[in-house]
């Protein structure tokens, strides 16, 4: 229990400077600049534990879009666009659920759920986070195909990265093992 | 009261959701400028109407308090401004010609106050004696005739404007050379009348309207307007209808005229008055 804690909270402490340090700083010159920003830091949010208890969740979602709003100087607007991954994340667990419900023990990665069911899990929820933070950003539904385009080719860029550290992690666990 | 908690308790996930948001929201609000704005002007569109209604009536109650505290500000931005700050640079645009003698010079001034509304109309300049402006001079524009000088301190001058019920400007046919002066009718000010031109004169609409040197203030040949209209008043006289070359509407800078040579040409011709 004590090490799953540990493992949240290096996992919080990584994606967060990952995001700020890295995915923040990509400025892309020309016609794709704003379509290729990746928000990684959520997959921190998809993969908190099942069980975890919901408003804990909410409080959790708020304080990450809180540290990622507090180095890009944009107050509220990621921790409202992650308070929408907290609040629809129960029940979109809750639809997508097998059958005979989850193990407490499942993990939410690529390998503990199958790679369809995870890549439908975290490409909604991605998807829905950076329509909120896009929406937020430009605060108005003028340019909303523009706005769209963008919030899908980032959403993509994000779940690339996301198959990726997936990847990555699975072929850590496995050599531990 | 039971019932309300049983409610919390039942939603209570929703309501931190809510909670949560509205503090992210207030932090988005009181931080970014863009999304303030954004704010503000939304929600304008949503309570505007009943704002507008409301502040409609009681804008009036407060009236004259509030024309108070804006023209109080406006004076201390006023006072502030570069504007309000006195220009004494000027020049003196002067042609040096060895051959001939040189008669005119030319003062750049600018508007600071003028008129096109009233039956008398003045012009005030910001350039006064301290740079060589004296009454009677000259006073034109970058498109023709506007005035002459009427009163003179030492920053400031003002102008008879053209648009004056005064003014006569001794004008001639530029074709031909038949004289007569423009005087202003009092009603339009882009429209100026030339009158004591004989009957005989071949005039036609379009023709050019300039300036004769018989007055001695105006140098000779400067644009007065063109012949808009022309008609007959009694029997030995046309009337004339000018357009005046110069928009007095939106006069900005003119140039006042100094005839080096006046001196010498009014006591010359003051002697024929003399001799009468």
């Amino acid at each position: 229990m004590i090490g799953e804690i540990l493992v949240q909270i290096v996992r919080f402490i990584l994606l967060v400077f990952i995001q700020v340090l890295v995915l923040n700083q990509i400025e892309i010159s020309g016609v794709l600049n704003g379509f290729l920003n990746p928000y990684l830091y959520v997959l921190f949010l998809l993969m908190l534990p099942v069980n975890i208890n919901k408003i804990f969740l909410l409080f959790i979602c708020f304080i990450t879009g809180l540290s990622i709003d507090l180095f890009s100087g944009t107050a509220g607007m990621h921790a409202s666009a992650c308070l929408i991954i907290g609040f629809l994340r129960p029940g979109f667990l809750h639809i997508i659920a097998p059958r005979e419900g989850y193990e407490t023990t499942l993990k939410l990665t690529m390998s503990g759920m199958g790679s369809s069911t995870f890549l439908i899990y975290a490409s909604s929820l991605i998807f829905v986070h950076h329509f909120t933070l896009f929406l937020i950003e430009s605060f108005n539904f003028l340019n909303f195909f523009e706005l769209l385009l963008r919030v899908i080719t980032c959403s993509l860029s994000t779940l690339f990265l996301v198959i990726i550290s997936q990847f990555l992690t699975q072929g850590n666990r496995e050599v531990s093992k | 009261m039971r019932n309300f908690f049983l409610l919390i308790r039942k939603y209570n996930f929703f309501i931190v959701f809510l909670l949560l948001e509205v503090v992210s929201g207030i932090l988005l609000v009181r931080n970014s400028t863009y999304q303030r704005a954004a704010v503000i002007s939304t929600s304008n569109e949503l309570v505007g109407k009943i704002y507008t209604a409301y502040s409609n009536v009681t804008d009036y109650l407060v009236l004259g308090e509030t024309n108070r505290i804006l023209s109080a500000e406006n004076a201390r931005l006023r006072r502030a401004d570069s504007v309000s700050f006195y220009d004494p640079s000027f020049r003196v645009l002067r042609v040096n010609d060895t051959i001939g003698l040189q008669q005119y010079e030319y003062i750049s001034a600018r508007v600071v106050n003028n008129s096109v509304s009233r039956v008398n109309n003045y012009i005030t300049l910001d350039k006064g004696s301290l740079q060589g402006i004296q009454p009677e001079m000259a006073v034109m524009g970058s498109n023709g005739v506007v005035g002459i000088v009427k009163d003179v301190s030492e920053h400031f001058s003002t102008v008879i404007s053209l648009l004056h019920s005064s003014t006569k400007i001794s004008s001639k046919i530029k074709k031909n050379d038949y004289f007569g002066s423009s005087v202003w009718d009092g009603e339009n000010p882009q429209i100026a009348k030339l009158l004591d031109i004989p009957s005989h004169a071949q005039v036609k609409v379009g023709d050019t309207i300039v300036t004769s040197s018989y007055s001695g203030i105006f140098p000779r040949d400067i644009l007065v307007g063109v012949v808009s209209e022309i008609g007959t008043s009694g029997e030995s006289f046309k009337e004339i209808k000018l357009k005046l070359a110069t928009d007095f509407q939106k006069l900005s800078y003119v140039y006042v005229v100094r005839n080096l040579l006046k001196s010498e040409r009014d006591t010359l011709e003051a002697k024929n008055l003399v001799i009468q």
